[in-house]
């Protein structure tokens, strides 16, 4: 066996050991242990990226040495190990990104149970990544959950409490219904392997028979799914538990934690349930028309907001929204397109919480837009952030957005019928709605510094400058997140092949 | 295209990509000389507002971007540009910060993006059908691939020509034009008049010729329904016109009105037409250029913005209101001024297309837009110079040659090349007959 195909099971390891010995460590080397521990993942899923690259085929490592059917196996590919350094690497640049904050906001005793909680969420995250077992995907959201209401609770005010108890409920119901769904199976099939259980419901399919049972779990999982990665009628826990988070926990929320479950749900779709199957169930109709409504809908909430961490939150329903148009469109190219967005949007959204922490420090800390003017002259990285994010999200050429409208507007035009006319027709209009809150956004915190200092205004720049000496770790975060961005405006047609592979290796 | 320079790489067809064509090298000249008289003009009335340094960067960054628009060669590039000059161009609107402005700079910003996206999306679909996004002369649709998809790439090129419609004050999405131009201060709404509009007719030009070709367009209904749209533009433009008071935004609307003229010629699909085209877009540029910077000047000195208020006052700023007169002439298009000449090529083109009903059709609103052009720019002139009995004295007075100079460089050009035309004309010809 390659040593390559002992990484995913030793970064998951790894990150939860390392959690652990975090508990005991003092607050410090608790943080340095986490940081280390989070790019050692990084690297080493860099490493089977590469490996991938050099020809490396797709494998399964089975715990334990356990076969199958009865032992738990992850189960690698390109998509896997791209995803993996994604979400490793976003993690590790939104702690950096937000650390100034992570110091004000959680009181010294709480600072240890913050990195656990981090590590045990990447942890979850490269679990439900990298596994190949229902059930073990169960756990994993279960502790997903646990550590991302932690991640919010984290901060001790009484809106983050409000906020993460909401979130948890939501979160429940969704796991729950994922859960009857894995029982639902488990009793159709006999199997919690991913790979055996297609082969029975391919059987099952083909027979008729329990057409109604399994139409509904397969339901439910989506369902379930879709409920906690904040599919818009099921998102209104969402604006509430990330604009309430510290700056780097609201990165990682909305860059990655929904993402994650978006990831398991297309392995539930593609791997589980079939490729022939799939698209002759209904729920991918549903999922594209919520997902269209929720591009719009979450565009129209942003529109109005003024607080600039809400109106974030409420853009990145709109952005999930083009995950799920992408994964409703049942097709290849479809799929594709929203791994295009996990990417682009992970690495923009994360870039723009952080950006945002940036903004508020600039101005005494407050959210609110009429606070805000003329931050981004203050706070020159986030002002640039803003403005690239701005430009990718407007889809202008060379941002990572624009090759997530290319090749969702490519994969829908190649779908016929109502979907193709339905979902261009969102992405035009929420590409407008989008692009006009943004630009509002730099409006305001590029307006307004030049009006002469008054007292309030001189008093912030005195505050912010003290900040200034701790944000080296904040700069370097917004330039490689900028970097990142274009990196994968640039290189699509890399990515493109990657992603293509790495599908072409999923099911 | 000559000279292509590819710069940056997404995919072999998704690239950045600038070269230089006859009608672009036209564009480019026209702009740049625009901006540097419009340039110097600013240097003294700059000293009516504030915050000068911001005006000027966002002033020259416009520039750049259009000067980058018209060399761009295929269509992603053309996006870049016309997006990047959107929102450069956004803060010369809202430079005087009043809530109109911000209001009209979002406006302005709603309109533009709304198109912008439109062309986007029509991009994405000729990425998908056809061979290249580099403009080439006859478009660049594979018949193969898009044989049983004709209706989808109609509609594809209607909305994406539309949109970018939206820069050249196109029905339906005129209607950021009369609440921007008024609002921003008098050189940014001669460029943005005379100027940017232009960028939204040269997209248009690309388009037509160039990516969707003029054998999938004429004689369909988009071609119909295109020239319907400018029509309807040209006569609603001048009707309001006619009825404003305020200077600037019946100058405004008169842009309306004149930039859907050149987009007849563009969409009547032929030489004589596209000439009558190019010239027009010269001649509006300059004419509407020094229309601003009159109304500019009159705004500078006496403060005046209603044109009923500005009676009597050429006999205080004789240089103002002449050039003011010149200029009225040659958008009405009385020969010899610039105006009449391409509005000869437009109405010959269309005659001798031979489209139903529209063929004649079109000089005949020309001719009536025409009319109605006398009537909302003369009164201005002769009011001014011939106030009636009784009314009081204006005040006012003329000054400062870094103003009168430019607006009578202006004024010197419409007469000039509506007399010497024949060079322009020739070149002009030439870099029409490349389109096709």
């Amino acid at each position: 066996m390659n040593f390559v195909q002992n990484i995913p099971a030793l970064s998951i390891l790894l990150l939860m050991f390392c959690g652990i010995v975090c508990l005991v460590l003092p607050a410090r080397w608790a943080r340095h242990l986490a940081d280390c521990a989070i790019a050692l993942v990084c690297a080493a899923s860099v490493v089977l990226w590469v490996a991938f690259l050099r020809g490396q085929e797709v494998f399964t490592y089975s715990m334990g040495e356990i076969g199958a059917p009865f032992g738990n196996e992850l189960r690698a590919g390109m998509l896997e190990a791209a995803a993996a350094t994604l979400f490793s690497a976003v993690t590790l640049l939104s702690i950096l990104g937000g650390r100034a904050h992570l110091r004000a906001d959680i009181g010294k005793k709480k600072v240890n149970l913050y990195y656990i909680s981090v590590l045990f969420l990447l942890c979850s995250m490269l679990a439900l990544v990298y596994t190949n077992d229902l059930f073990t995907a169960y756990v994993f959201v279960e502790i997903n959950t646990i550590t991302a209401c932690g991640i919010v609770m984290s901060k001790e005010d009484g809106y983050t409490l409000a906020a993460s108890m909401r979130y948890f409920i939501m979160s429940l119901i969704g796991s729950g219904l994922f859960l009857i769904a894995v029982s639902i199976l488990y009793a159709l099939t006999g199997h919690l392997l991913m790979s055996n259980i297609q082969e029975e419901v391919a059987a099952l399919y083909a027979s008729g028979q329990y057409r109604a049972p399994l139409q509904v779990s397969i339901a439910l999982m989506g369902v379930g799914l879709s409920l906690k990665s904040a599919l818009w009628p099921f998102s209104s826990w969402l604006p509430d538990a990330h604009s309430s988070a510290s700056a780097s926990s609201s990165a990682m929320l909305s860059g990655l934690v929904l993402k994650s479950f978006i990831f398991l749900l297309v392995k539930v779709f593609y791997r589980v349930v079939g490729v022939t199957i799939i698209p002759t169930h209904a729920i991918l109709d549903l999922l594209l028309v919520f997902g269209i409504l929720g591009m719009i809908m979450g565009s129209v909430n942003a529109l109005f907001e003024r607080d600039i961490k809400r109106m974030l939150a409420y853009s990145s329903i709109g952005q999930i929204g083009y995950i799920f148009c992408g994964i409703g469109l049942g097709t290849i190219a479809g799929v594709a397109a929203a791994m295009v967005q996990i990417a682009v949007h992970a690495c923009t959204k994360a870039m723009l919480f952080c950006a945002a922490g940036g903004l508020m420090d600039a101005s005494g800390g407050s959210k609110k837009f009429k606070d805000l003017e003329g931050a981004g002259r203050r706070d020159t990285y986030a002002g640039v952030a803003f403005i690239v994010g701005t430009l990718s999200m407007i889809g202008i050429p060379f941002f990572g957005g624009f090759i997530t409208k290319l090749s969702l507007v490519t994969a829908a035009v190649e779908v016929g019928g109502w979907r193709n006319t339905l979902s261009i027709l969102a992405i035009i209009v929420s590409t407008i709605l989008t692009a006009i809150y943004y630009i509002n956004v730099l409006a305001i915190i590029f307006r307004g510094a030049e009006t002469g200092p008054t007292t309030a205004r001189e008093k912030l720049r005195e505050q912010w400058k003290k900040q200034m000496r701790l944000d080296t770790e904040y700069e370097l975060a917004i330039v490689l997140f900028i970097l990142l961005n274009l990196a994968i405006g640039l290189q699509s047609d890399r990515l493109m092949d990657v992603i293509r592979t790495g599908l072409a290796m999923f099911g | 295209m000559t000279n292509v320079y590819t710069l940056l790489k997404i995919t072999d067809k998704l690239t950045l990509q600038f070269g230089s064509d006859p009608t672009g090298r036209f564009f480019l000249c026209l702009v740049t000389i625009m901006w540097i008289l419009v340039g110097i003009y600013a240097q003294k009335y700059k000293e009516h507002q504030k915050h000068n340094a911001r005006f000027f960067t966002f002033y020259i960054l416009t520039w750049v971007m259009l000067a980058s628009l018209t060399m761009a060669a295929n269509y992603l590039t053309m996006y870049l540009c016309f997006e990047f000059m959107t929102l450069l161009s956004m803060p010369l609107v809202l430079h005087n910060g009043t809530p109109e402005s911000i209001a009209a700079a979002k406006k302005y910003l709603f309109y533009s993006i709304f198109g912008a996206t439109l062309g986007l999306m029509g991009m994405f679909f000729v990425n998908t059908y056809g061979t290249t996004l580099a403009f080439t002369a006859g478009g660049v649709l594979d018949p193969a691939k898009i044989a049983g998809h004709e209706t989808l790439i109609l509609w594809v090129a209607f909305l994406s020509i539309a949109g970018f419609g939206a820069k050249a004050g196109l029905f339906p999405l005129h209607a950021w034009l009369p609440t921007a131009h008024p609002v921003a201060p008098a050189p940014a709404s001669a460029v943005l008049s005379g100027c940017i509009t232009k960028a939204g007719v040269l997209c248009i030009i690309r388009l037509v010729y160039q990516i969707y070709g003029v054998q999938l367009l004429r004689g369909t209904w988009v071609q119909m329904a295109l020239i319907i749209l400018a029509l309807i533009t040209v006569f609603m433009g001048s009707m309001m016109a006619f009825g404003e008071d305020l200077m600037k935004k019946r100058f405004a609307f008169s842009t309306v009105s004149q930039v859907s003229y050149v987009l007849l010629g563009v969409f009547t699909m032929n030489e004589t037409a596209l000439l009558g085209a190019l010239l027009h877009a010269a001649y509006h540029s300059i004419i509407k250029d020094g229309l601003f910077l009159c109304a500019g000047t009159i705004i500078f000195w006496t403060h005046k913005e209603h044109v009923s208020e500005m009676k009597g006052l050429g006999r205080k700023m004789p240089v103002t209101f002449g050039s003011l007169a010149i200029f009225s002439l040659g958008l009405v298009g009385i020969p010899p001024f610039a105006g009449f000449l391409s509005k000869w090529y437009l109405a010959s083109g269309s005659l001798s297309e031979g489209l139903p009903v529209l063929s004649w059709l079109a000089p005949a609103i020309l001719l009536l837009s025409a009319l109605l052009t006398a009537g909302y720019l003369f009164p201005i002139c002769i009011h001014g110079f011939f106030p009636a009995e009784g009314e009081p004295e204006a005040e006012g007075k003329e000054g400062s040659a870094l103003m009168l100079v430019p607006i009578l460089i202006l004024a010197a050009a419409t007469v000039l090349i509506g007399i010497f035309a024949s060079p322009l004309k020739d070149a002009l010809q030439a870099a029409a007959a490349t389109m096709f």
